[in-house]
This record gives structure tokens, C-alpha cells and sequence, in this order.
């Protein structure tokens, strides 16, 4: 038999922390040039960080998939990053993209 | 809410066009209200277009029941059949199909038909009552309408008057939450009986034959022989030819074919329906693009869009009319196919960019309609002296051809004063009132410099040869080509999104082109290069002639230049020629451009150079995976010779419409004729390169594992054709994950696609264009996957090196391979194996009831199975086998065929016929190709195919195959490949049908566990327990009647025939038809009986011989459909109430109660929306049938699902 302890959510769950972390992350990278894909459109955004506003993260976006979107602040909801990548000086340089080079 | 229509089916005589050809038996659809008031307008106007003389279209919303007093005044019973309602089978089917009671209605009499719209869309009705193909048929003379239902609480008024409309073409429909638009219907159909004013068959002005037969819109059409006349006559234009100018309203006027209104930026809707009996047309509409499926965000953007007989779809203009750019003008709208489009199968969408309120006119004096503006739209400017508004700004004289545009041409003029108030703030070259590359700040601008020369084409190494090609190339290649330094092939240009194109477009072509067996002499003068997909000012920039437009074609000598914006990445988009199409694009004038992810680069497949042009590319990308990219231009009536000079495939007389030629693809072709080098000319190795080397078409290199991406359009001219690779499968919707996987493509001319896939394993595989006569002449190629390194071939930079070679390249060797020493499987080593022991054996095949067999057929059949079909215990069926998802499929395959068993053992095959006949022994050899499941293509595919092994066995020889179920893809044709002449025409395919893992197969009628059949019951733990019912529709049958006498469908079987016309077929509109081995053609039940009315009746001629498909009421059903079989002429397929997702795996695709553009490979899956008697559960007979009238329907292609309310002794029910 379940006792009810098994239905105590526990605050803040490890969703609530796994998210935490994510939003420090970026508060942390605030200055650097990241690479961002999310799953809607328009899907790749590339450009320096600029600051974190709740789960937030604002983007000075320099490329992303077409050229009318692009050299403009976007604020990217955090959660629906599917995969990132940060310049930290060590790692690789995100390539930079221009038309027609 | 309930919506009452009284609709009555009168005579009437259709007038066409103002030229005067008219129907004089015309029948249609008409409001009881406009009764009178039509048949007196046509009394006063006997010569002229009636405006109420249309289509019916009324209206509903969504969930509305629709009550409709349906009153027949022909002399035959009619009936009101709605696709996508539902209804009562046995009140409102407006038919009399097996035991149903009868709702069609005598010659006088009214009934109630009460049908209810549960889906938004296109209702289409028609007549079953008189379902002959002939000119005495109901549909054929305009016996159709359709119902347009809305959202729920729309509302829709008269786009003239504002007012409320009970009925009519055009509407402008208003919600309280959803913007308004216009819509407007667009009704295709064909075959229309039309005599001219003089009450004779309309003649061609510059052959004096009969011209083509009628290919109209709403009752309307605008032939090119008509206004040609008058240019003959010297009443307009003397110095024309007649194609240049034939959509040209400067010279000729508006055209009486539809002209869609609207202004700038309105939403806007078109509900494209083919109203018609045969042909299967390309919807294309200049300036706009649309999704594939309105419902579905992800799915594929068409500008161009095949449509079979009594099929629908609507068409939502992205960003409204004039699209992103806010073009003004006439975009024209149009049958694709060339000699329709000539014969009038055209109309235009005329946007305007000031208000028009009734006072205005046209540059001819003729005045414009009033247009409501939109209420939720900004209301246009009013125009001015100064500020006219198009058309009035264009300095074009009446009476002569359209002016050219403005800077456009190199030397040209500059901007008058009227065209400068109307012109964007940066008029340049190409872009003078619309200004498409400003939507973007600063875009990359990439320059093309392309002309248009004539050079002779060779087709392959027989010397087959075009002395007359007309192409698109680069400047640059011009010497090269000419020269024989580079190979001519059809001009593909890449670029990436975001970029601003601009064309430098020079004429080479000579004034005149000459008469020839072909084609009589014709002044070619005008050229131009029309562009889809990417956006543009239609006004200069269209290549093309059309309404009050620019003429923005160039002369020969000059250059013009065009200027377009690629926006977003696109597919690959189709350009040719629109001033003289009907004479040179079937001699290679058109070409392609593809527009890349941006950030890409491509390279030369063989020497890593950057290029921008070329048929096959490397492209590298930093964000997605790098990929192979092939583009394949098929087309079809290429005007070609044999290398003495003989004509292949001439016209009876030159300029003739009856399909001259034959075909190319990337201007080539490898026939099968000529590749029977093996010892024995033994067809199983006409695909072989070890035994006949490799083809001259096109072959897309690449290495193991490689993404590719391949481009198919058609560039030239009408006819349908079905594309297939072996062994490869892409997404349906390439954007959409969801959609289905497919590996075929019904396409027709203008249409472009692209598949996106990749080669698993090395090899090669077989891309054909698989309708027999297409694949007899050439139409298909390789996709050759290396294992290790080549030096033509660079890698991807994304990818691992391939290894070093280590074994030499294959060559040819003139014997055929052997088979492959392991048959490598695709499956995991622990997955549950399935066995299948088949054999392919001859046997004959009894077709109906009414005799009709065929006496040499071949059929394949479980092995267990054989001697009961060959002792006649069993009768003989199209193969269907079934395993499911994780299953390692181990296929046994032993040919027992026997020479001397096959009709035609001089090795030509008279029917069904093909296009240049030729020497083809038949094989005796077997094999068994599947689609959509997994396999190594080199031991596998079921064909021996480039310098993969043999894959067929001989007689007594077995063959083994391992095939593997990773994915529920449903449908599955299988088929022979060894000899597409003297086989398919028998019977040599079956289906595979993968379902889920987990799934049970029973026999419906003795529930014991089966393995094989076309009707099972499927029982999977967690999916509703499942009638399942697989319908392979073929077409190209060969059977005799009871009297052994040979069966000329579909000549044969069609009804009320008064005189037959040698032309009245083309080849591939031969051979009989059905599901499943079996046909009831209705000439038969005519013969018994000659009574229409109960040609489809089971109390007077009892069930047909077609698949009987039993179910009880709300019983799960799934309609597994495909055709395996031959001919080019695509049919359609249609279940009287019921309906299903268009993509089963994708919910959010659109609700249809048809299937549309079945061809050679075709295959779906079809899940009904709530079961057997669909939304309201009724009993009663349900007739699956064609829609198209001629000559499916006629012909057999059609049976009957019944479902029953109350127990079956012979029938268990499902056990839930």
C-alpha cells in the first residue's frame, strides 16, 4: 500500500531546479554570442546575449533563417530551447554567416 | 440550421464563349427561382454567354443540415450525389446503387434529398443517373454544381451589389471573428459536346482539322483558334502570329472564361473543382502560392497543382491577392497542360489598386463592374486623371498588342508620366510597380545572364534526336554547348533564400521556325521566361502577354531584363516560355531555379568548384546536414527522330493535338527496346548494366549514406505521368514530420516537388517513371551509392571519408550477374522472422460474372495455395500479404512460367498498346519488387537493377528476398520487374501491407487466422479491432468476352456510342479496368437492360463482380488503396458517404471523401471517419467508385460496401 508521503510534491521539484539552473546559465553568459535552435519558427538564432527578464532570455539576433528577422532584440522562452551552445572563449567560434560570402 | 434549396436539372444550350460555340444539348443544375428567368435569357440570346447560365454553387456553414427539393426536367432519371455530406444512403444518395430504394428521379418528378455538412470544404454533386461518357451522357454536358460550406456563422454577399446571394460563383464571405475574403469558384471540365456558330465541330484555323476537344472553366472557355481568326481577318493585330496575343485583352478584349476580382491584398479563396469526365488538369495561378493542404501549416507550398475528375481542393493565396509583393494586375490562371490551356482552359484574377464603383472602363470603352471593397480592408483610393489605377495607366493601344513594359528591355523606353504616379518609389528594370526585393533590407543580388537557343538535341546513344531543341542556357555555355564541349541538359540555376534574381534574358532564337512532319511553319518572334514560385511585378515581369498587361517577352536580337525575390527557401521552381509555348516547350524551352537554405554553397559533384547552375549539385551548409541535389525534368510529346530521320510517333497531320512524340527526361531517354543484349534478349536484364551498361539518363552519384534531395518537375506538355524510386522514401509533406512516407509521385506539367531522403545502404537504385509507356521509352535512371571512394565524386564535408577503394568499379560485361552470394537483411538479428513461400504461375482469370476473362494470366499466390487455383477450388487473387512493424519479412519466390503460355510469342504485344512498338520476347524470369519497407536494394529491391545482382529467378528457380517492417506504412504495392510488356498487363502484382506491431489477421467471414487476402479483420491490443479491406484499382487489362473475341476497352464499354472516332482514345486509355482481378463494366447490364437508371442496381442485376465489401454498421473499417498496374491516365477514387483524413497519419490534415491522381505506384490508406455508415451509422449499399465518367466508371471501376444494421449468418461481427 502507497502511504501518503508518496503524494507530497516536494518544492521546488527537480523540474523546478533543472529550470533554475537553465535560467542561471544564461544569466550567466550575459555578453557572449550563442547559438540557440528551437522547435518553432524560426528555429536558429545566433547572437550576443543580452539579458535575462524571468525565463526569458534576450537575444541581439545577428542571423537566424531569414534575413527579414534578423538585427533585431528577440526574447526566447527559455524552456523552449531544444539545444544551445555559448562562446566561452575556449570551445569553438560560432561561424559567422553572411549572404552570398 | 437548416438551408433550403429547390434545385431543378434543365435542358439548356450552353453558349461558351462570345465567339458563339455553344453546347446545344448543355444541361444543368439550376435554383428553381432562376428557372424561367434563364431559359428566357437564353431564348433572347441564343448566340451569346448567359451569366446565369453557371454552375450551380450554394452555400452552407458548417454543421448546417441542407434540405434540397431536387425536380428533374430531362428525359432521363437524375439525382443530386454529394461527395462529403452526410446523409441517409437510402433517401439521399441521389442514386439507385445495389439494394439501396432508388433516389434518382423519372423525367417530372421532385424528391427531398437531406443531407447534413460536417466539414468545411467543397460538396461536390453530380449526376449518376446517366453515367455514360459518351455526348449523351449527363456530366459530360454540365450536369454538376457544388455546395460550398463554410466556417460556422459565416455570412456571404454579391461582390457587385452587396447584397445577399442565394446562389452564384462568386461571393464575398463575411465571420464575425475570421477576416473576410473572396471567394470564388473555379469548376474545371472537359469533353464538352461544342459545335461553333455554324452548328459545326469548331475547326483549327491554321490545320483546317477539327480543333481540340473542350477543356473549359464554369462553362466558359477562350480558344486560341478563335482569336486567331480575327488577326487572320486583319480585324485586329495584322502583324501577330495568334499564340503571342492569345490571353492578350489589348488586342481581343476580355475574355469570356472567368475573370477573378478582387484588389490588392484581399484574402481570398479559390475552390478549385473538376466538374469533368476525364482528364486529370494542372491548376497553376501566376503571382501566388499556397499550402498543399489549408489545414496543415507544414505542408508543401504549390503554385501549380494537378486536379483528377470530380476531386477538389481550395486554394488560400499567401498574403492575399498580389501576394507578399502587392502585385497589381491580371495574373492568369490556367490549365497547365499545353493544349488545353491553348483551346481556351484559361481565365485570369484581375487586382486592382483603386476602387472601382461601376463608373470606371476599361481602355476598350468596356465598363468595369462595381466592386464592394472588403469590409474589414482599407477601402482603395478612388482613382484619379492622375492616378487612374490599372489598367488605365499603361499606354497600350486597343486593338494592338500590349505595349512593352517600361526600362525593362535593354535600349528600351523610359517611364511616361502616368506610369511614373503609379510606379514604386525605386522603378528599375524589372521592378516598376511592385517592388518584391524590398522586402528585404539590402538582399544579396545574384545576376544571370540567360538566352534561349535552337540546337539539335541528341537522346541517346541510338541516335534519337531532336534536330529542333529549343533551350534555356547561360551565356557563358553557349560556345561550350554549341560546341559539343558540355552536354545540353535543361537549365537548373540555384541560389539561397533571400536573394534578389536578376535576369539579363536575350532572344537567340530565329524569327521563324520551320514546317516539318511535326508542326507547321510558325512565327516563334516573341520570347519570354515566365517564373513560379518567386516574387515578382506581374505587370513587366510575368514573361508572358496577358490581360491588360505589359507584353514583357523580348524580340530576337534584344535583351530584357526581369528581376524576381526569393524569399524563403523554396523547391525547385519551373520557368519557360509563355508567348510560343505550344509550339517549342515540347522541344526543351523550359528549365529550373532552386532556392537553397541560406548560408549554402554549391559545388560540383566531381571537383568541389563553387557553381551556380547544373542539374546535380553539392550543397554544403553550416547549419543542416549537407546534402546531394538532383533536379529531374521529365517531359512528354518531345518532337524527336531515329537516327535516320524518321519520325517517331508522328501526328497524323503536323500541328495535330493528338499526343506526337514521345518522351525525354533531363533531354534523354534509354528504351527498353534497345536493351536486350543478354544471350536470350531476356527482359529481366533491360535495367542491367552489367549486361546492357548504363543509361544515358540521368545518374545521381553519390556515397553510402548520403542525403539527397531530389528536384522533379515536368516542363513539357500534357499528360500525366508517376514517378517512383525503388528503395527510397521521403515524407509526404516535406516539412511535416507527421505526414505519410511515400515513394511516388503523380505529377503533371508545372508542378514541382522535392523529396528529401537518403541512400542507407550503397547500390543502385532504380527512379523510374513507371507507367508502361513511359518506362518502355526511356523515362527512367539510377541513384548509384557507393561503398568506398571515387575520384569524380567529392564527399560531403560533413560526413566521415568514404574508405579507400579497394575492389575495381563493375563494368559491363554483356552477361547477366549473378545472384548475390548473402541476401543481406535490414532487420535486427532478434527480429520475429515471417516466411512466404510464393510462386508466380500462369493461369486464367475470370474477370465477371459476364464471362469476360483472361485467358493468359499470370497471377503470384502463396505456394499452399497453388493447386487449389490451378484445380479451380480457388479463385484466383491479387496477392496481398501483410506482417507488421519489427517483422523480418523472408520472401521465397519460384517462377513456374512457361514460354509457350504467353499470348504473344513474337515478341510484340499488340494491346494494350504502347508508343513505338518494338521487339520485346517475353520473359519467363520473376521477380518482386515492394514498396516502402526496408531492404538492401542489392539483394532485395525484387529487380536487377544497374550493377546490383540478379534479383529474379527463372523457371523452377527460386529467388529469395529479405525485407524488413520498420515502420507502419500501411500500403505496399508489389510488383514484377522483369518485364513490364508482356507481364503486368496480366497480373503480375499484389500488395504488402505493413501494419502495427502487435496487429492479428483473421479471415472476416471464419475468423481463423490468415496470412494472405484482400479482406481481413485486424486485431491489434491497442487498436479498435478493424475491418480491413485492400482495393487494388488496375487499369490495362487484357481480356476477352465469353466469345473469346478480344475486349477493346475502353472503347468497347462505352454507353450510347453513336459514332466511334479512330482519335477518340490515346494509347494509354487502353486495356480494362477494375479492383482486385475483377470488372463490372456496365455495357454488359446495358445489354441485358437498357435502362440507365438501374445500371448500378442489384434488385435488377444483382451485386457486381467487384469486391463485396460487408461490414456491419459503426464497424471500424480501414480502405487500404493503391494501383500497381500500368497506364498513364490517372483516375480518381471516391466512397459515397464517407470520408477520411487525407493523410492518415497526420490528423490535422484535410477531411475528403475522395483519393485523387492514382497512377502506376500510387498508394494510400484509408481510415474512415466513424467507421462503416459513417457519422450516422446507417445501413444500406455504399458505392466505391472512379470518379472519373470517361472511362472508369463505364468500365468497371466501381463496386459496392454494404453495411448492414442487423446480424448476417454468413457475416460474425467484431468482437469489441
Amino acid at each position: 500500500m502507497p502511504n501518503n508521503e508518496d503524494y507530497i510534491v516536494k518544492v521546488p521539484t527537480i523540474n523546478d531546479i533543472h529550470d533554475q539552473m537553465l535560467i542561471k546559465y544564461f544569466e550567466d553568459e550575459v555578453g557572449r554570442k550563442a547559438i540557440i535552435l528551437c522547435s518553432s519558427f524560426p528555429f536558429v538564432f545566433i547572437g550576443v546575449i543580452i539579458e535575462v527578464i524571468d525565463d526569458y532570455v534576450v537575444v541581439d539576433v545577428e542571423t537566424t533563417s531569414i534575413s527579414q528577422l534578423e538585427d533585431r532584440d528577440w526574447y526566447i522562452h527559455i524552456h523552449d530551447i531544444e539545444v544551445f551552445y555559448i562562446e566561452d572563449g575556449e570551445g569553438p567560434r560560432i561561424p559567422e554567416l553572411r549572404d552570398g560570402d | 440550421m437548416k438551408r433550403c434549396y429547390h434545385v431543378v436539372a434543365i435542358p439548356i444550350r450552353i453558349v461558351l464563349n462570345h465567339f458563339g460555340d455553344y453546347n446545344p444539348n448543355g444541361m444543368m443544375y439550376v435554383l428553381k427561382e432562376n428557372e424561367c428567368k434563364v431559359k428566357e435569357l437564353v431564348e433572347k440570346h441564343p448566340f451569346s454567354p448567359v451569366d446565369l447560365v453557371q454552375p450551380l454553387v450554394i452555400r452552407a456553414n458548417e454543421g448546417d443540415e441542407v434540405e434540397i427539393l431536387f425536380e428533374n426536367q430531362l428525359p432521363f432519371a437524375t439525382g443530386m450525389n454529394f461527395q462529403e455530406a452526410d446523409y441517409d444512403v437510402q433517401t439521399s444518395d441521389g442514386a439507385n446503387v445495389g439494394f439501396n430504394e432508388n433516389t434518382l428521379v423519372d423525367c417530372g418528378e421532385q424528391t427531398l434529398y437531406q443531407i447534413t455538412a460536417y466539414h468545411q470544404g467543397v460538396y461536390f454533386f453530380s449526376d449518376l443517373g446517366n453515367p455514360a461518357s459518351s455526348d449523351q451522357g449527363s456530366n459530360i454536358n454540365g450536369l454538376f454544381g457544388a455546395l460550398f460550406v463554410q466556417s460556422r456563422g459565416s455570412s456571404w454577399t454579391d461582390p457587385i451589389t452587396g447584397g445577399c446571394i442565394e446562389s452564384g460563383m462568386y461571393a464575398d464571405i463575411h465571420h464575425p471573428f475570421l477576416p473576410s475574403f473572396r471567394e470564388y469558384a473555379w469548376i474545371f471540365h472537359d469533353e464538352m459536346p461544342t459545335v461553333d456558330l455554324t452548328g459545326n465541330k469548331p475547326l483549327d484555323p491554321v490545320t483546317n482539322q477539327e480543333r481540340e476537344s473542350t477543356h473549359a472553366i464554369n462553362y466558359r472557355y477562350e480558344p486560341l483558334e478563335n482569336r486567331k481568326k480575327l488577326i487572320d481577318e486583319g480585324v485586329v493585330c495584322p502583324d501577330c502570329d495568334g499564340e503571342e496575343v492569345h490571353h492578350d485583352s489589348w488586342v481581343f478584349g476580355d475574355p469570356a472564361s472567368p475573370i477573378l476580382r478582387g484588389y490588392v491584398g484581399d484574402p481570398a479563396t479559390i475552390r478549385i473543382v473538376h466538374g469533368g469526365v476525364k482528364e486529370t488538369h494542372a491548376f497553376h495561378y501566376h503571382v501566388h502560392q499556397w499550402f498543399d493542404d489549408p489545414t496543415n501549416q507544414d505542408s508543401e507550398i504549390f503554385d501549380s497543382q494537378a486536379i483528377s475528375p470530380q476531386t477538389w481542393y481550395d486554394i488560400k493565396p499567401f498574403y492575399g491577392l498580389g501576394s507578399l509583393q502587392g502585385a497589381i494586375g491580371d495574373a492568369i490562371i490556367h490549365c497547365h497542360l499545353y493544349p488545353h490551356f491553348a483551346v481556351g482552359m484559361w481565365g485570369m484574377n484581375r487586382i486592382f489598386d483603386t476602387l472601382q464603383d461601376g463608373s470606371q472602363c476599361y481602355p476598350n470603352g468596356e465598363r468595369i463592374d462595381a466592386l464592394q471593397p472588403l469590409p474589414d480592408r482599407p477601402r482603395p483610393p478612388s482613382p484619379t486623371k492622375k492616378r487612374p489605377g490599372f489598367p488605365n495607366f499603361i499606354p497600350g493601344k486597343v486593338g494592338c498588342k500590349a505595349p512593352r513594359p517600361p526600362l525593362g528591355i535593354v535600349g528600351g523606353r523610359g517611364l511616361t508620366e502616368l506610369e511614373k504616379n503609379a510606379a514604386v518609389r525605386n522603378p528599375r528594370p524589372g521592378a516598376v510597380f511592385a517592388d518584391p526585393c524590398a522586402v528585404a533590407d539590402a538582399p544579396v543580388v545574384k545576376e544571370f545572364n540567360i538566352s534561349v537557343i535552337q540546337l539539335p538535341l541528341i537522346y541517346n546513344r541510338q541516335g534519337w534526336n531532336d534536330p529542333k531543341g529549343r533551350i534555356f542556357v547561360k551565356d557563358e555555355d553557349i560556345e561550350d554547348i554549341c560546341a559539343g564541349r558540355k552536354e545540353p541538359e535543361p537549365l537548373i540555376i540555384h541560389m539561397t533564400a533571400g536573394t534578389c534574381i536578376r535576369i539579363n534574358f536575350t532572344n537567340r532564337l530565329p524569327h521563324v521556325a520551320d514546317g516539318d512532319v511535326f508542326q507547321l511553319v510558325t512565327r516563334t518572334y516573341e520570347v519570354g521566361m515566365h517564373i513560379h514560385f518567386v516574387k515578382f511585378d506581374v505587370l513587366v515581369n510575368d514573361g508572358a502577354n496577358v490581360g491588360w498587361n505589359y507584353d514583357s517577352s523580348v524580340l530576337p536580337g534584344e535583351t530584357i531584363r526581369y528581376e524576381y525575390f526569393a524569399d524563403v527557401e523554396l523547391k525547385a521552381w519551373f520557368f519557360h516560355d509563355h508567348l510560343f509555348a505550344n509550339y517549342h516547350q515540347q522541344h526543351g524551352l523550359f528549365g529550373s531555379g532552386v532556392v537553397h537554405p541560406r548560408f549554402t554553397k554549391l559545388l560540383d559533384s566531381c571537383s568541389g568548384k563553387e557553381v551556380d547552375s547544373g542539374a546535380q549539385v553539392t550543397a554544403t551548409q553550416p547549419l543542416i546536414p549537407d546534402y546531394r541535389d538532383l533536379t529531374l525534368m521529365v517531359h512528354d510529346f518531345a518532337l524527336i527522330y531515329d537516327q535516320d530521320g524518321c519520325p517517331l510517333n508522328p501526328p497524323e497531320y503536323p500541328s495535330s493535338p493528338d499526343d506526337p512524340g514521345l518522351f525525354g527526361v533531363n533531354y534523354k531517354c534509354e528504351p527498353l527496346q534497345f536493351r536486350l543484349n543478354s544471350p536470350e534478349c531476356d527482359p529481366a536484364y533491360s535495367f542491367s548494366s552489367f549486361v546492357n551498361g548504363d543509361p544515358v539518363t540521368p545518374i545521381l552519384h553519390c556515397y553510402k549514406g548520403d542525403s539527397l534531395r531530389i528536384r522533379l518537375l515536368q516542363g513539357a506538355q500534357e499528360e500525366s505521368h508517376s514517378f517512383n524510386i525503388h528503395g527510397l522514401r521521403w515524407k509526404t509533406e516535406r516539412p511535416d514530420v507527421e505526414s505519410r512516407f511515400d515513394s511516388q509521385q503523380h505529377i503533371a506539367i508545372s508542378e514541382s516537388f522535392t523529396f528529401e531522403t537518403y541512400a542507407k545502404n550503397s547500390g543502385d537504385y532504380l527512379w523510374t517513371f513507371e507507367t508502361e509507356e513511359d518506362l518502355w521509352n526511356g523515362l527512367w535512371g539510377l541513384i548509384r551509392a557507393y561503398d568506398e571512394k571515387v575520384d569524380f565524386l567529392i564527399p560531403l564535408q560533413d560526413r566521415d571519408p568514404p574508405p579507400k577503394r579497394t575492389q575495381p568499379l563493375p563494368e559491363c560485361t554483356g552477361c547477366p550477374p549473378a545472384p548475390p552470394s548473402v541476401i543481406e537483411s535490414a532487420a535486427p538479428s532478434n527480429a520475429p522472422l515471417k516466411r512466404f513461400e510464393i510462386v508466380a504461375f500462369q493461369i486464367p482469370i475470370l474477370y465477371s460474372h459476364f464471362g469476360e476473362r483472361d485467358p493468359f494470366g499470370i497471377v503470384f499466390a502463396l505456394e499452399k495455395d497453388m493447386n487449389d487455383i490451378l484445380k479451380g477450388y480457388k479463385d484466383p487473387e491479387p496477392l496481398i500479404i501483410r506482417a507488421n512493424v519489427g517483422d523480418e519479412v523472408e520472401v521465397h519466390l519460384t517462377s513456374f512460367l512457361n514460354f509457350n503460355q504467353f499470348p504473344f510469342l513474337d515478341g510484340i504485344w499488340p494491346y494494350p498498346p504502347v508508343k513505338e512498338q518494338a521487339f520485346y520476347p517475353p520473359s519467363v524470369r520473376i521477380s518482386l519488387h515492394p514498396q516502402l519497407i526496408d531492404y538492401d536494394i542489392k539483394t532485395s529491391s525484387g529487380e536487377t537493377v544497374g550493377f546490383n545482382p540478379d534479383q529474379t529467378a527463372g523457371p523452377n528457380e527460386t529467388v529469395t528476398y529479405r525485407w524488413y517492417v520498420d515502420n507502419p506504412v500501411g500500403t505496399c504495392g508489389m510488383w514484377d520487374m522483369t518485364d513490364i510488356r508482356n507481364h503486368r498487363s496480366l497480373g503480375t502484382y499484389g500488395a504488402f501491407i505493413a501494419e502495427p506491431k502487435g496487429t492479428k489477421y483473421y479471415d472476416p467471414y471464419t475468423l481463423q487466422p490468415v496470412n494472405s487476402g484482400a479482406q481481413v479483420i485486424v486485431v491489434n491490443p491497442l487498436l479498435p479491432v478493424t475491418r480491413e479491406f485492400v482495393l487494388i484499382m488496375y487499369d490495362g487489362a487484357r481480356l476477352v468476352d465469353k466469345s473469346k473475341q478480344l475486349i477493346v476497352d475502353p472503347v468497347d464499354g462505352i454507353l450510347l456510342l453513336d459514332e466511334i472516332d479512330e482519335d477518340l482514345v490515346d494509347t494509354y486509355d487502353n486495356g480494362s479496368r477494375g479492383f482486385n482481378y475483377r470488372t463490372e463494366r456496365l455495357i454488359n447490364r446495358y445489354t441485358k437492360r437498357a435502362v440507365l437508371k438501374d445500371l448500378f442496381s442489384s434488385n435488377v442485376h444483382g451485386d457486381p463482380s467487384t469486391p463485396l465489401l460487408e461490414a456491419y454498421k459503426g464497424d471500424p473499417i480501414t480502405i487500404r488503396l493503391l494501383n500497381p498496374s500500368e497506364r498513364r491516365r490517372a483516375h480518381g477514387f471516391h466512397l459515397h458517404g464517407h470520408y477520411w483524413n487525407s493523410d492518415d497519419t497526420d490528423l490535422s490534415s484535410q477531411i475528403r471523401s475522395f483519393s485523387p491522381g492514382i497512377v502506376t505506384g500510387f498508394t494510400a490508406d484509408l481510415p474512415l471517419h466513424y467507421g462503416a455508415g459513417s457519422f450516422y451509422n446507417l445501413s444500406g449499399d455504399y458505392m466505391y467508385r472512379s470518379g472519373n465518367i470517361r472511362w472508369d466508371l463505364e468500365q468497371g471501376i466501381w463496386g459496392i460496401m454494404r453495411v448492414y444494421d442487423a446480424i448476417q449468418a454468413h457475416l460474425p461481427p467484431l468482437e469489441k
